[in-house]
């Protein structure tokens, strides 16, 4: 039990470069078996990718710059450079949902890390039954996300759900605006904290004793050696569950659409639901490309930022 | 085009019924084409399709040796899987289920159904076309094309528990006056739990279904899609969504958890007792007057949807499923024989028993089926002054704007008038679009 | 392995007591937030229909197990659950077997393509599945895929793929390169170094990135939703179609969520015992 949760650290992106000298072995004949090695190594994956993501978003890039209307055949548009993009752009709805969505995005990444974090420091614990508890408090995050959904639809149903009868109040919760984003994103916490929970766990488990003694002997108390030691040398391990989890957040779908579709009144329109609007219920697959490639524009500027953020910070440390 | 498309099936019709009256010896025609194993059926999911799935395939089967093979689909999934299918697939189905909205662009990939009704007139005489209401064989015809056979129709009809209305004192409603005071005098009397209406208000495909019997019996509509002239902001629009809000934000007799209901929600909330009446898909009078699972079984009565100031004014929509061969299928023959078996009299009286609402005369007038789906003839009286629901390629994107309008009224956070201004807006810019577009 | 508790929490004993008990107080609470609404799915799967929607809710009850013999009994589920097994594990050994060798490639070699490849597949990661969905099911008809369970399987491999590549590529990093140095000197190929030397090592890699490939693979929803059909649909998509033109079933509807949820934590518990042996193997570096 001790070490199986540094597990979950190595599959985080290596951040350092990775190391890439040149084999020590020698002569012509041996450097063209490295180069064939590497190329055989590497081009199933290259392959696949072009097959199963290349391709696709190549296509979807054709199609965001075709004017394809859904009484025209599949490759039968026009081109219309940007027009997608600006009709895009001038659509209040689409804006809304963009400013939803980084809002959404926002809110439910630093709640579950808060979560996660606070559950992490009592697993951390020396208790007696830890390990009871260690395992059980991550079983929401095993759940198939439709299904955790499904389930919170039944709980919070305002007829029968239990929620209700708990709290003693008749809410509508997903039928009034504010209560349906909250469900929704209350919902995906729920699901998600645990694990950023294993993740700072992990990160808990491996630090270093020492600084922590040496803090204690200085006099510093419990509140102050978790704000001065514990967390600076969490940080790597908290940053990496907040880079994975926005991603997530960002494009989250299934708990919204199993739970509101995007409703009331577009208060949980978020962006991959406006975008699966877009492209399965208007039939507008061009204006559903371009919005997707305006979503993943923005998840790769703002990771690509952050990453280098971060590089910089460890730099100047 | 000068010609109806029903004048022009019907001519064809009757040369063919003619020459099946002249000879019923004429020999069966041979089969041009080989007898395929299996035929590919793409549909949607929707639990009524027990009787194609569990009785005429089989029988079809035992009948032919041809296999059905069905892929059910969820309805969106649906929509792109025909779409991608039909337009750049190489016939890889030949049975679809196409939905009445999807008439748009579904019509130019199927077959002419007139001439193929015409076809297989000798071999099925008693098929009998002119038995499917006029309004549903409009439902399968787009620009003057027959494109499928219907199977199930739908319509908005008033559901109301009969008991409850007569305990407050009220009469089944014929306008909006007295739905409203039936909606008061009900809701009083079933607090806390049971308020006098519910509504189908989840924002997503049903809501439109339960707001549009309250548009079309006001007078209103949404556009005309040869135009582009936009009527859903224009006084009668208002009008109906004003009242349809009203109900639930100014009266305060609609069940709010309306608000989260969908096509399963309000047949749930029906068999659960929390509303005295509703506006919904008349087919669901099955599940929700069924003691076997309903609170509220045999508490049911069915009228047609009131009229803003009487009951000739009533409206709602039509809407429903087609079953058609594609143009790009080896197998037309086939295909098309398993349509016709699908959608005779004696299985379609078979399949309103399991659940589908068959749009056959015969089968809603059937004295059998009056006492067993006391919600049938009803319906088949509504459709009589039913509207055919948008079809246009417009309607895929125009439909999502009022879903929003709806909600917002429905929450209070605009008056109708203002969010159905939006709407149009919204319409305007996006009908621009699709001119520049195309 | 010997638990130090660190030297600022020895101390006064009755602190230490009182900290326990809120402790305690504070891990039962949250055991209830993540646990009871699965408790309380779990229950109404063993309710009658009048159970379910009695009022006040019954907290005990006599069950009955006619929800679960309702949806195992039409076969529809054991049907869906084969493919989503099926499918899960071709993505997954796919991924495994396409990916590992890159991953290799990535941590100890350097070439042409290598910091565009990555990168490539760091997009791939972070791209919203519903970008890819339409054109790659266009493609997809357009290969006579759309009737197999491949399509999904290859859909699959946009997420599973770029996760092995990752995790892989982290374990791989940590070996020392002593090890295949030594290999190369004594004369083995580079084939042989990795299949012999390097690949058994990573055992515990291999085990971890197998399992998080196939929780991602089963919990999927939206690419199956698109590119299955009755023959090859998913658990997650029967799931979703539950609810329709008859009312909610949530007798039923609760017991297919257990029904698909039970082997996933199942499995990840066992999987998790599996972890701790690969990992105390002593393979990783510390």
């Amino acid at each position: 039990m001790q070490r199986d949760l540094g597990a979950a650290v190595r599959y985080l992106p290596v951040t350092s470069p990775a190391a890439g000298t040149t084999p020590p072995v020698a002569g012509p004949f041996a450097r063209w078996l490295d180069r064939a090695f590497v190329w055989l190594a590497v081009s199933p994956t290259a392959l696949t990718m072009l097959l199963v993501f290349g391709l696709p978003l190549g296509f979807s890039l054709y199609l965001s710059t075709e004017g394809w209307s859904p009484d025209e055949t599949l490759f039968g548009g026009q081109f219309a450079g940007l027009a997608n993009y600006a009709a895009l752009l001038t659509d209040p709805n689409f804006i809304d949902s963009l400013t939803l969505t980084l809002g959404y995005t926002a809110i439910t990444v630093a709640a579950e890390l808060l979560l996660g974090l606070a559950v992490a420091l009592l697993l951390n614990l020396n208790l007696k039954l830890i390990g009871f508890f260690r395992t059980a408090l991550i079983v929401p995050m095993m759940m198939t996300p439709i299904v955790a959904a499904l389930c919170w639809k039944l709980l919070l149903d305002p007829d029968h759900g239990i929620v209700d009868y708990l709290i003693g109040q008749p809410i509508i919760w997903l039928g009034q605006p504010w209560t349906a984003l909250i469900s929704v994103g209350f919902a995906s916490v729920w699901q998600n904290a645990p694990f950023v929970c294993i993740l700072a766990l992990a990160g808990l488990r491996s630090l270093p004793h020492e600084p922590l003694e040496a803090a204690a002997i200085d006099g510093a108390n419990a509140l102050q050696r978790f704000w001065h030691v514990t967390l600076p040398l969490l940080r790597p391990y908290l940053l990496v569950a907040l880079l994975l989890r926005a991603i997530f957040e960002f494009r989250a779908f299934d708990n919204v659409y199993v739970m509101t579709g995007g409703g009331p009144a577009n208060a949980t329109l978020l962006l991959s639901v406006y975008t699966y609007q877009a492209s399965f219920i208007q039939f507008d697959l061009s204006l559903g490309s371009a919005a997707s490639w305006v979503m993943l524009l923005i998840a790769l500027v703002a990771c690509l930022g952050f990453v280098a953020l971060i590089g910089q910070r460890e730099t100047r440390s | 085009m000068p010609t109806t498309p029903h004048g022009l099936f019907r001519r064809q019709l009757l040369q063919a019924s003619l020459a099946a009256g002249a000879g019923t010896a004429i020999a069966r025609p041979a089969r041009a084409q080989g007898k395929p194993e299996k035929l590919v059926y793409v549909g949607d999911n929707g639990p009524w399709h027990t009787c194609l799935v569990n009785e005429v395939a089989p029988a079809f089967e035992k009948s032919t040796g041809i296999k059905i093979d069905f892929t059910l689909l969820p309805i969106d999934a649906l929509g792109a899987r025909l779409k991608a299918e039909l337009s750049a697939g190489e016939g890889g189905i030949d049975i679809v289920q196409w939905d009445a909205s999807m008439a748009g662009w579904v019509s130019r990939h199927m077959q002419d159904h007139a001439k193929l009704l015409g076809d297989a007139a000798s071999k099925h005489p008693d098929f009998e076309w002119a038995d499917f209401l006029p309004a549903v064989q409009g439902m399968a015809t787009y620009d003057g094309k027959l494109s499928g056979i219907p199977y199930r129709v739908t319509t908005g009809i008033l559901f109301y528990q009969k008991q409850l209305l007569e305990q407050a004192g009220v009469k089944p409603p014929t306008n909006f006056a007295e739905l409203l005071a039936a909606a008061q005098a009900t809701t009083k009397q079933g607090a806390p739990g049971r308020y006098g209406m519910g509504f189908m208000a989840r924002q997503g495909p049903a809501m439109l279904g339960s707001f549009t019997p309250f548009l079309r019996s006001a007078g209103g509509h949404y556009y005309d899609p040869k135009s582009g002239e936009i009527f859903i902001n224009q006084p009668a629009a208002v009008g109906a969504l004003e009242f349809y809000g009203d109900l639930m934000t100014k009266y305060h007799v609609t069940n709010p958890a309306s608000l989260t209901w969908e096509f399963d929600g309000i047949i749930a909330g029906g068999q659960a007792d929390q509303f005295a009446m509703s506006v919904t898909l008349a087919p669901y009078g099955e599940a929700m007057n069924d003691p076997k699972v309903s609170k509220t079984g045999g508490a049911w009565a069915w009228s047609k949807m009131p009229g803003r100031d009487n009951i000739s004014q009533s409206g709602t929509y039509l809407a429903g499923w087609m079953l058609g061969v594609p143009e790009k299928t080896k197998n037309t023959e086939w295909a098309f024989e398993f349509v016709q078996m699908a959608t005779s009299k004696q299985w379609m009286r078979r399949s309103i028993d399991l659940g589908n609402a068959p749009p056959r005369v015969s089968v809603l007038q059937d004295p059998s089926v009056l006492t067993k789906h006391p919600w049938a003839p009803v319906a088949g009286e509504a459709l009589k002054t039913a509207t055919l629901d948008h079809r246009d390629p417009l309607w895929a994107a125009a439909q999502l704007p009022p879903r929003v309008a709806i909600s917002q009224v429905l929450l209070g956070q605009k008056t109708a008038q203002q969010a159905l201004d939006e709407v149009a807006n919204q319409w305007h810019r996006s009908f621009k679009l699709a001119g520049l577009k195309g | 392995m010997i638990r130090r508790a660190p030297a600022w929490r020895i101390g006064r004993r009755r602190g230490k007591l009182i900290f326990n008990t809120f402790a305690y107080a504070a891990l039962i609470a949250l055991l209830v937030l993540f646990l009871f609404p699965l408790l309380w799915i779990v229950g109404l799967s063993f309710k009658t229909r009048m159970q379910v929607f009695a009022s006040p809710p019954l907290f005990i009850w006599m069950p009955t197990l006619h929800n679960y013999a309702a949806v195992l009994g039409t076969g529809a589920f054991q049907h869906a659950f084969v493919n989503s097994l099926v499918i899960s594990a071709e993505a997954v050994l796919l991924s495994i077997c396409v990916g590992v060798p890159a991953a290799y490639a990535f941590a100890r070699f350097r070439f042409a393509a290598r910091g565009p490849l990555f990168m490539s597949l760091l997009v791939m990661r972070m791209l919203p599945p519903i970008a890819v969905l339409v054109p790659m099911y266009v493609l997809f008809s357009k290969l006579g895929l759309t009737e197999t369970r491949i399509s999904v399987v290859l859909a699959y491999t946009t997420f599973s793929l770029p996760l092995v590549v990752w995790i892989m590529r982290g374990f791989f990093e940590e070996l020392p390169r002593e090890l295949e140095e030594s290999a190369w000197v004594d004369g083995a190929s580079r084939f042989a170094a990795f299949r012999y030397v390097v690949l058994p090592l990573v055992r515990p890699g291999l085990v971890a990135a197998t399992i998080l490939c196939l929780l991602l693979a089963w919990n999927d929803f939206i690419f199956a939703a698109v590119l299955t059909n009755d023959a090859t649909r998913t658990l997650p998509v029967l799931m979703a179609s539950y609810s329709g033109d008859v009312g909610v079933d949530w007798g039923a509807m609760t017991a297919s969520c257990v029904l698909v949820v039970l082997p996933v934590i199942l499995f990840s518990f066992a999987a998790q015992r599996h972890l701790v042996a690969g990992l105390s193997s002593g393979a990783v570096k510390g």
